[in-house]
Order: C-alpha cells, then sequence, then structure tokens
C-alpha cells in the first residue's frame, strides 16, 4: 500500500538548508496497521505529512496505492487524498460552522458522491453519534467530537488512514472507546492503518511500530516481537 | 460547481446564523449605508441649494447679449420644451414731476422670473409680501429708494423716455437684483411691450438684452450645445446655475465641495472597515481551508466556494446597505424638513448605483488578497497550526487596496485634485505610521520587560503582535484622520462663513452725506440707538488714461463684481475715496500701503492703491501712472500698492484709493453703512427725515437671504458631520472587535494560568490607549497636511494650523480605542475560561 524509498526532508532555516528528516525506506502492506512512535520532534509527524501527500518530499520516492506522490503537484496529491485517504486529527479538525452530519459529509461531497448524506447518516449511526447529527462541534465534548472525524475519515472508505495522535486530546475512558471504534473500522472496511502516537498502548495494538529518532527511522518492530516482549 | 454552491451556500447560512459574519456584513452595510446616505442627502440637498441658486438667476440658465436676443433661438428653445423668458435693462434717467434719477431699467415679458420671486411692499422700505403678477402694461414698480429720489409716491407718474407709467408698487425684491450692493442703482420694473414706446433704445445705447431658459440640466446642455456654434463670445455670455460667482453660488459650491468630501471619507471608511473585516474573516477559514484540502477539495473547488461566499456576503450586505442607507436618509431629511429646503420625493439614482458599486468594488477588491491568501493556506496546516497562508506579497495588498480607493474616489468625485490630495495623505499617513510601529515594537523591548505587571504586559503584547499591531495602528490612524478632516473641515467652513456675516453686519448704506452733514447724522443715529460704521469721503471721478493713454472703460466695483456678466461699463464715473489707512477686509498684495503722508509730492504725482482684480482687467502694473479727471481737475497718481478686496464683508470698498494729500483741494460727500434690526425698519422714514439729500441702499434683504442660505447650508454639513462620525464610531467599534477576536487565544491562556481579571482588563486597556494615542497623534499630523492641501487647493480658503487638535486627537484616539478595547474585553472575560478555551478551538 505505501513503499518509500529514501525519502529526505529538507527546511530552509535563517542559517541554511536543514535536513529534518534522514534518508527513509519502508513499505507498509494492505491492511496493515502500522504506529510511528518517537520523542517530541524526532520526526513523526512529518514522515505522516509526507506520507499522506499533504506536504513534498524534498528527495526519494513514496509510492501510495502505487501512484508515485513524489512526482505529483499539489493538485494531484489533493485528488489522490480525496480518493483514497482519510484522516484523523488529534486537535479534531472539524470545520466549526458546519453540523456534525455536515463535517462527515464533506469529504463525500468533495468526491461527488450523489448520496453523501445518506451514507453520513449511516456512518454516524455506527459511531453512536445520530442524536447529535445537527449539534455544531463545540457543542459536542472531545470524544464525541473525534468520534465524528472518524466518521468523517471512513465515510468514503478509504484505503489508508492516517491518524496522528488520535487520542491525544482524550481522556482515559475516551481513548478507549475512539481505539476501539478506530481498529473495529479499519477491521470491518479493511483500512490500512498509519498512526502517530505517544501513547504506548495504541502503539502495541498495531501490527507494527517504526520508532523515530532525531529525524531518522532507526527501529522496526513487529507484532510477534512487541508479544515477546509483552 | 453544484458541491462549491451547496459548501458555500451551507457555509454562509451557518456562519451568518452563528454571528460569525457579522463584522464583514456589518462592514459592508456600514460602508453601503454611510456612501449612500451621505450621497443621496448631498444630492437632494445639492439639488435644493442649486434650485435656491437658480432662484437668484430667475431662471436654470441665462443668454446675456449686447445685441436683440434671435427670436428663432427662444422659439427653438420652448420646442425643445424649455422654459423661457426675457428682459431688457440698461441704465436710464427716470423723472417724475420736478426730479430725476438715474435708474437700472428692466423691461421684462410676462414670464419672467422663470425661478425665484419678486417681493413687493406697499410703502417704501415697508414689509415685502411675494406676488405672481408682473406690472401691467403701463404701469411700473420702483424700488424704494426712487421714492425718496423722484419725490414720488404710488399712484403717481414716472417718466422713462417718451413713456408715462403709473406707479401701481413699490418694488422690493427682484431675483436676479445681484449682490452688488454699492454703486447699483435703484430698479424701475416695467413690462417689454412698453419699451419701444419709450423710445430709448436707440443706436448707441447700452442695453443689456437677457434670455432666460429653464428645464431639466439634460435639455438645458442639449440646447446650449445646439445653440453654442451661434454665439460670438464679444457679444453672448451663457451663465448656468453652477456658474454662479455670488456669494451664495460661492458658498454652495463650498458646501458641494464638503459633501463631495465627506462622501469620499466615507467610501474610504467603508474600504478601511471592509478590509479589516475581510482580512478577519480570511484568518478564521484557515483552517476549515486546510481541513478541505486536506480531504481532498481541489484549489478550484475552494476558489470557487469561497468566491459564492463573498458573493452572498456582499449581496446581502448591500441590501441590508442599501435599505439602512435610505432609512438613515430619510430620518435625517425629516429631522431637517422645514430648516432646509430637501425635497424628499425626489430620487436620484447615481448615489444609489455609486453606493453598490462601492459595496461591490470594495467587497471584491478589499478581499481580494485576504481571499489569495486564504486560497494558499497549505493542508499541511492540519497537522502544523502554526502554518500560516504561503502568500506574503504584502506590496500586492498595498496596491491592489489603494489602487481600488483611489479609483474609486476619483470615479465618484470626477475631481483629480480632491481625491489625489485624500489619497497621498492616506498613503504619507501609511508610511509613517509603519515608522512609527517600529519604534514601537523597540520601545516595547523595553518596556515590556520586567515584572509582569500591567503595563509590562501591555507592551509586550505591542512588541510580540508586531505586523497586527501595525495594521491595526494604520486602521485606527486612518479612521480618526478621516473623522478630524470633517470635523476640522466643517469648523473651519462655518466658522469663516459666519465671520463674514457676524451679528450687526451693515444692512443699509448711506451716501451723498455732505461734510455738515455728518456730525449731526452721528448725534441723530446715535440718539436712535443705532450703530454707524465709518464715514468714508468720496469724491466722483473719471478714470481717464493709463501712463497718458486714454482708456475708454467704466470702472466701477460692480463690473468687476459682474465681470463675468460681460458688463461693458464703459465711461462710468468711479467713486474715490482716500485713506491713510487700510480698510478692514484689505490687504496689499503687491508694492506698499501708501503710508499718511499728507504733503503734496514735487511732481504732482500722488500715491494710489489699485483693487488688484480691476487692475488685473485693465492692465494696470504697480508704477503705472494713472490720470483721474475730479470735474475740470486733472489728478495724476502712481500706483504703488494693488490690494486684494474682501468684496463678501458688506463694508463700502474702493476700487481706487488715493493718498489724502491728492484730495485736498476737494469737497467730499461721505459714505457710511448701518445696521438697523429688520424688525425696526419702520423707524427708517423717520430716522432719514432729516437728510433728504442723503441716499439709502437698503441691503437687509440681501444679507438675509446670504445668512438663511449660510445657515442652512451649515445646519446640513452638521448633519453630513455626525452622519460621518457615526459611521466612523461604527468602524472603530469593528476593529476593536477584530482584534478582540485575535487577542482571544492569549486572554484565554492567561486567564486559565490564573491571571486576575483585573490584571488582564488593565493590560488590554493599557495596549489600547497606546494604540489610540498614537493614532490620534499620527491621525493629528496627517490632518494638518490634508486640510493645508484641501483648503488652499479645493476649498480656495485660508489656511491654518490647529494645534488644538493635536492634543484633542490623541486623548480622544485614547479614549475611544482605549474605551472599546475595555468593552471588548469586559465582553470577553465575562466569559468562563472553558467558554473562553472553546471559542479559541
Amino acid at each position: 500500500m505505501i513503499s518509500t524509498r529514501n525519502i529526505i526532508k529538507n527546511v530552509m532555516t535563517s542559517e541554511g538548508e536543514l535536513q529534518i528528516l534522514q534518508p527513509i525506506s519502508f513499505e507498509v502492506k494492505d491492511g496493515e496497521s502500522v504506529a510511528i512512535v518517537g520523542a517530541s520532534g524526532s520526526g513523526k509527524s512529518t514522515l505522516l505529512s509526507l506520507l499522506a501527500g499533504l506536504d513534498e518530499v524534498s528527495g526519494g520516492e513514496i509510492l501510495l496505492d502505487g501512484e508515485p506522490l513524489h512526482t505529483m503537484d499539489e493538485e494531484a496529491r489533493a485528488r489522490l487524498r480525496g480518493e483514497k485517504v482519510g484522516f484523523i486529527f488529534q486537535s479534531f479538525m472539524l470545520v466549526q460552522s458546519l453540523t456534525a452530519i455536515e463535517n462527515v459529509m464533506l469529504p463525500a461531497e468533495i468526491a461527488g458522491y450523489k448520496d453523501a448524506k445518506a451514507r453520513a447518516q449511516d456512518i454516524l449511526e455506527q459511531v453512536g453519534l445520530s442524536h447529535r447529527a445537527h449539534h455544531y462541534p463545540n457543542q459536542l465534548s472531545g470524544g464525541e467530537q473525534q468520534r465524528v472525524a472518524i466518521a468523517r475519515a471512513f465515510i468514503g472508505q478509504p484505503k489508508i488512514l492516517f491518524a496522528d495522535e488520535p487520542t491525544g486530546n482524550l481522556d482515559a475512558a475516551n481513548s478507549d472507546k475512539i481505539e476501539q471504534l478506530l481498529f473495529q473500522m479499519n477491521k470491518d472496511i479493511g483500512t490500512t492503518l498509519v498512526l502517530v502516537t505517544h501513547d504506548n498502548a495504541l502503539a502495541q495494538r498495531c501490527q507494527r511500530q517504526l520508532t523515530m529518532l532525531g529525524g531518522a527511522l532507526t527501529e522496526t518492530t513487529t507484532a510477534s516481537v512487541i508479544a515477546q516482549g509483552a | 460547481m453544484g458541491t462549491a454552491y451547496n459548501l458555500a451556500w451551507r457555509l454562509f447560512k451557518h456562519e451568518a446564523k452563528r454571528g460569525e459574519l457579522t463584522i464583514i456584513l456589518l462592514a459592508i452595510v456600514l460602508s453601503v449605508a454611510s456612501v449612500l446616505s451621505l450621497s443621496l442627502f448631498s444630492e437632494r440637498l445639492q439639488g435644493a441649494l442649486t434650485e435656491r441658486s437658480a432662484s437668484f438667476m430667475a431662471a436654470d440658465s441665462q443668454l446675456r447679449s449686447s445685441q436683440p436676443i434671435n427670436p428663432e433661438w427662444l422659439a427653438t428653445a420652448r420646442e425643445q420644451n424649455l422654459g423661457t423668458a426675457e428682459q431688457v435693462s440698461m441704465r436710464s434717467m427716470a423723472f417724475g414731476d420736478e426730479k430725476m434719477s438715474l435708474v437700472d431699467l428692466r423691461a421684462v415679458n410676462a414670464q419672467y422670473p422663470l425661478k425665484g420671486t419678486i417681493k413687493v411692499a406697499t410703502t417704501p422700505f415697508g414689509e415685502a409680501t411675494s406676488t405672481a403678477q408682473l406690472p401691467a402694461p403701463g404701469e411700473a414698480w420702483l424700488d424704494s429708494r426712487l421714492f425718496q429720489l423722484l419725490d414720488v409716491s404710488v399712484g403717481d407718474t414716472v417718466y422713462i423716455g417718451d413713456i408715462a407709467l403709473t406707479i401701481t408698487s413699490v418694488l422690493s425684491e427682484i431675483p436676479d437684483a445681484g449682490f452688488s450692493v454699492f454703486n447699483s442703482d435703484p430698479i424701475v420694473l416695467m413690462r417689454k411691450a412698453d419699451l419701444d414706446a419709450a423710445n430709448i433704445t436707440g443706436p448707441g445705447s447700452r442695453v443689456t438684452y437677457k434670455a432666460y431658459f429653464t428645464g431639466d440640466n439634460h435639455a438645458l446642455d442639449a440646447y446650449f450645445n445646439w445653440l453654442r456654434p451661434n454665439l460670438d463670445d464679444e457679444i453672448h455670455r451663457w451663465r448656468a446655475v453652477g456658474d454662479d460667482d455670488s456669494p451664495i453660488g460661492r458658498s454652495v459650491a463650498r458646501a458641494g465641495r464638503y459633501f463631495l468630501l465627506a462622501s469620499l471619507l466615507a467610501i474610504i471608511l467603508a474600504a478601511v472597515s471592509i478590509a479589516v473585516a475581510a482580512q478577519r474573516y480570511s484568518q478564521r477559514h484557515f483552517d476549515p481551508v486546510a481541513i478541505m484540502k486536506t480531504l481532498g477539495a481541489s484549489k478550484t473547488t475552494i476558489q470557487r466556494i469561497y468566491a459564492l461566499q463573498i458573493c452572498f456576503i456582499a449581496t446581502v450586505g448591500i441590501f441590508l446597505g442599501v435599505v439602512a442607507g435610505f432609512i438613515i436618509q430619510q430620518v435625517v431629511v425629516i429631522a431637517l424638513a422645514g430648516t432646509v429646503d430637501v425635497a424628499l420625493d425626489v430620487w436620484y439614482w447615481r448615489p444609489v448605483i455609486i453606493a453598490v458599486l462601492t459595496g461591490v468594488i470594495c467587497a471584491l477588491l478589499f478581499s481580494l488578497y485576504p481571499l489569495l491568501r486564504l486560497f494558499s493556506v497549505p493542508p499541511l496546516r492540519v497537522l502544523r497550526r502554526d502554518m500560516d497562508a504561503k502568500l506574503s506579497a504584502k506590496s500586492l495588498q498595498f496596491f491592489a487596496a489603494g489602487g481600488a480607493i483611489f479609483c474609486l474616489m476619483w470615479m465618484y468625485s470626477q475631481d483629480l485634485k480632491i481625491s489625489a490630495i485624500l489619497f497621498a495623505s492616506g498613503c504619507a499617513l501609511v508610511a509613517g505610521l509603519l515608522l512609527v510601529t517600529l519604534g514601537l515594537i523597540r520601545l516595547g523591548r523595553r518596556l515590556g520587560s520586567g515584572s509582569m505587571g500591567a503595563r509590562q504586559l501591555a507592551w509586550a503584547r505591542i512588541r510580540r503582535r508586531a505586523m497586527d499591531n501595525s495594521v491595526q495602528l494604520i486602521s485606527f490612524s486612518i479612521t480618526l484622520l478621516l473623522l478630524l478632516i470633517v470635523l476640522v473641515m466643517r469648523n473651519d467652513m462655518v466658522s469663516q462663513w459666519r465671520a463674514q456675516l457676524p451679528a450687526g453686519t451693515p444692512n443699509y448704506f448711506l451716501i451723498n452725506i455732505t461734510e455738515q452733514q455728518k456730525p449731526i447724522l452721528e448725534k441723530h443715529f446715535n440718539q436712535a440707538d443705532v450703530q454707524m460704521s465709518d464715514f468714508y469721503p468720496v469724491v466722483r471721478g473719471r478714470f481717464v488714461a493709463v501712463n497718458d493713454e486714454r482708456v475708454n472703460t467704466e470702472v466701477t466695483k460692480e463690473d468687476a463684481s459682474r465681470k463675468d456678466e460681460g458688463r461693458d461699463g464703459l465711461g462710468r464715473e468711479a467713486n474715490l475715496t482716500w485713506s491713510d489707512t487700510l480698510q478692514p477686509g484689505n490687504e496689499i498684495t503687491a508694492g506698499t500701503w501708501q503710508g499718511n503722508d499728507a504733503t503734496a509730492p514735487k511732481d504732482g504725482i500722488y500715491p494710489v492703491s489699485v483693487e488688484e482684480q480691476i487692475a488685473e482687467r485693465l492692465d494696470i502694473f504697480l508704477g503705472d501712472e494713472l490720470t483721474f479727471n475730479i470735474g475740470s481737475e486733472v489728478i495724476k497718481a502712481r500706483v504703488t500698492s494693488l490690494r486684494k478686496v474682501d468684496w463678501q464683508t458688506m463694508q463700502p470698498n474702493f476700487f481706487f484709493v488715493l493718498s489724502p494729500a491728492a484730495m485736498t483741494a476737494f469737497s467730499p460727500t461721505y459714505i457710511t453703512s448701518f445696521h438697523l434690526p429688520t424688525e425696526r425698519k419702520a423707524e427708517l422714514t423717520n430716522l432719514l427725515q432729516p437728510f433728504p439729500s442723503a441716499t439709502l441702499f437698503d441691503v437687509d434683504a440681501r444679507i438675509n437671504q446670504l445668512r438663511d442660505i449660510v445657515d442652512q447650508v451649515s445646519l446640513a454639513v452638521e448633519f453630513i458631520l455626525v452622519l460621518v462620525l457615526a459611521a466612523g464610531a461604527l468602524v472603530l467599534i469593528a476593529q476593536v472587535q477584530a482584534s478582540m477576536d485575535e487577542r482571544q487565544q492569549e486572554l484565554a491562556i492567561l486567564r486559565t494560568l490564573g491571571a486576575r481579571g483585573s490584571l488582564i482588563r488593565l493590560s488590554v486597556v493599557y495596549e489600547f490607549i497606546i494604540i489610540g494615542t498614537v493614532a490620534g497623534f499620527m491621525a493629528a499630523l496627517a490632518n494638518e497636511l490634508s486640510l493645508y492641501l484641501l483648503q488652499t487647493e479645493v476649498f480656495q480658503m485660508e489656511a491654518s494650523l490647529h494645534p488644538l487638535y493635536w492634543i484633542i486627537a490623541p486623548v480622544a484616539g485614547a479614549a475611544m480605542v482605549g474605551g472599546l478595547g475595555a468593552v471588548g474585553c469586559w465582553r470577553l472575560l465575562s466569559l468562563n475560561t472553558t467558554a473562553l478555551l472553546r471559542k479559541m478551538v
């Protein structure tokens, strides 16, 4: 599903060009769940942004479902995201002036689905929020907002879902519910899951962990190793 | 397009419902409403004042000619649905049974006057009433003065040329009598049909033929365009109501320019408020754009969504603005009804079109840069909230916004000068403010350090939010500048108007007072408690040569004041006076005043001071030698100074002022003026009875007309001022509101960290006071520059410094901006911390 070869990321600073990602190569298979872990500033979110096509690589190659992200312009990447990618963010990133159901409908409408509303109602039902469909985000709790975000991420049945600290803003009880929901839907729909997290428990529920340190990928741990370690 | 439309509409609907569009909608409503109400009111007022001006011309347009006017021209005018009237005027002798007098004879046809009214009285100097009648054929109406000069009464006969006319009324006023109060002859009004029988218009007689026209502007313009090829500049002169150079005409024209200025300032205010609101709108949508881009929305989709949303906002805003503007304007007109003649039923489309165009252009051009920034927000912002828009070409904003304002002002005013002055002042202000902001940031670095009191917090915030603060400082300063311009300009203009006609302005002139009568008259008037001005000695003389080259030109003050009326004035005597001091209202513009040397010069050539307009007209220069014939004597005088005379001060003024030494051989008569309240008019007959040889000029009615117009225009100007001030206050509120939102995050953090409400409130108030003070001071500086240019280049007024406003503006700026900041802060701090934090999300 994802294949990277020697991807790097440089940024311009006042002291010149700075490489914030060392050459990174790895692959993620279809339906696999991968957690990117590491300390703050290690480059996790930067890697996620490149994998999701939110930012451009400075070098190397990325194939997303066989499509070369590294050669695409912003418009082509947006189209690819619309067709194949779903997102969940730590700060929920809901459009404040749209209701819950309208937020869920948003990607489906952008993709041009005629049945966006029906799909949104279905999926809100699945995440247990049909009764809150017409509430605005600031009328919902954090957990509810993240469930709306999950519904929005899955409405287009994406091939791959990127999640940035999906439980980072939630308390333990809500975190647990969100994790359950996320992995359940990942399983039901067969979506590949790539998430960035500080939460060990969440990372351990993934089949593989990629550990970042100082902009480099230092370690890849599979589920069996995790299980042995446990 | 369907997706974009649906999303745009949905966003618009929800945001409107949740009050998120209030500021930008309010900005557009405000801009359209203020431009519409101001320009609609000023168009209506201009219409009313123009109508009033027309009444002083007896028509909308006049054709003056020194030869009979071709009747076919009048017939063509009537075919083009214009109203026409005719008048033949000349100076002629009128005879009573025993006395005679030179008169200003006006022979009119039945249609005269087309505008304005004739006023008559039953007794000389009696109370005047309007009449729609004219003297019938065989009758004449005489000026009050003539009853005294000819020793006649109503019912007697007056002889003009070969015709005897019955005096049937006392003529008090005719619309186009003119405002020249001095040297004008008393008027006799008669019918044009009687003129042939009078047999006074033979070859060589100096007759002025006037044709009057009335109709709508387009028809008059079309007629003039048709007529123009037939006119000979030497013979004909076309005069439209806008060409009126009388004091009333000038007051109306100046008021018109003020209204234009106020409307232009309203446009800039509108632009500033929309620019502030659009920037805020754009910043509030950075996240939704980043989300939509992340979810796969193409750039085109985003552009469509927001372009459509701006269209929805602009449409609703413009509609509400037009309604609000119309209501405001109606309220003002109703409030002024009875005081200012403004016709409510007259509808002008131009202000509506201008207001709508202002809304559209401002909404589009001022949201262009914020929208372009919005479109450039990277999707990566969903992960990195600090990611700003990629587009940072601030010069584009300045050029787009500046160009839009300038084009709008130019388009609206069609006056490059006034637009350029305002624009240049604005640019100078912006440049100055950017420098000041840099200074403030440096100052903030020093003052913001140390323990965290409210003042330190304020300075620290000023430093940290340097760019945002500079934008705010500029918008506050421009708003305050515009308010200052409107306020100071109004004060200067109204006070200069009023200064022309202070209370107690002489409303009567008395001439032909003999040396012997002078002390008796003074005593008599003092006893009657009537205040008199100085006595000016006068000798009638004929100006005959310049540098020994003979001239054949009439030289009278009236000629100059009626210069554009094409009055010939050949061979007429001038009033010569002498004085060793410069008269009030006179100013030497070239050479030096002759001083008080009473000795005769050795070469027999005396110094003379000449009024500059007449000097220009007669090609007289400093050092020229002028020759006057006074009776059988010849006086030679050298021009030692040129004087500027304010003819609008209702005082006796003279073209030629000689040195006292030149006139010792002559016995003068005297001129004086006095003020008698209108309600004491009945006392005039008794007052003048002991002085039958003195001649009275009654200018009371003219002064009252002038004062009436000045009062009406001043009142209208004050209402315009109130409208602009209200618009400015709303813009300030919008600006503070917008900036409070930007401060919300910091307030929430400080609140969460346990900062006391009083500390936060005080720090915000300090910050706004600092910004308000600097904005006020900068506005006061820019105000001086703008006013100097406006007053000297546009309003033809005397420019002056306004040091008081250097204190008032910073204090008012600090009070208004600080006060509004305190209210905004209080509103935010009244929310609990959770609600505050939630608002940030």
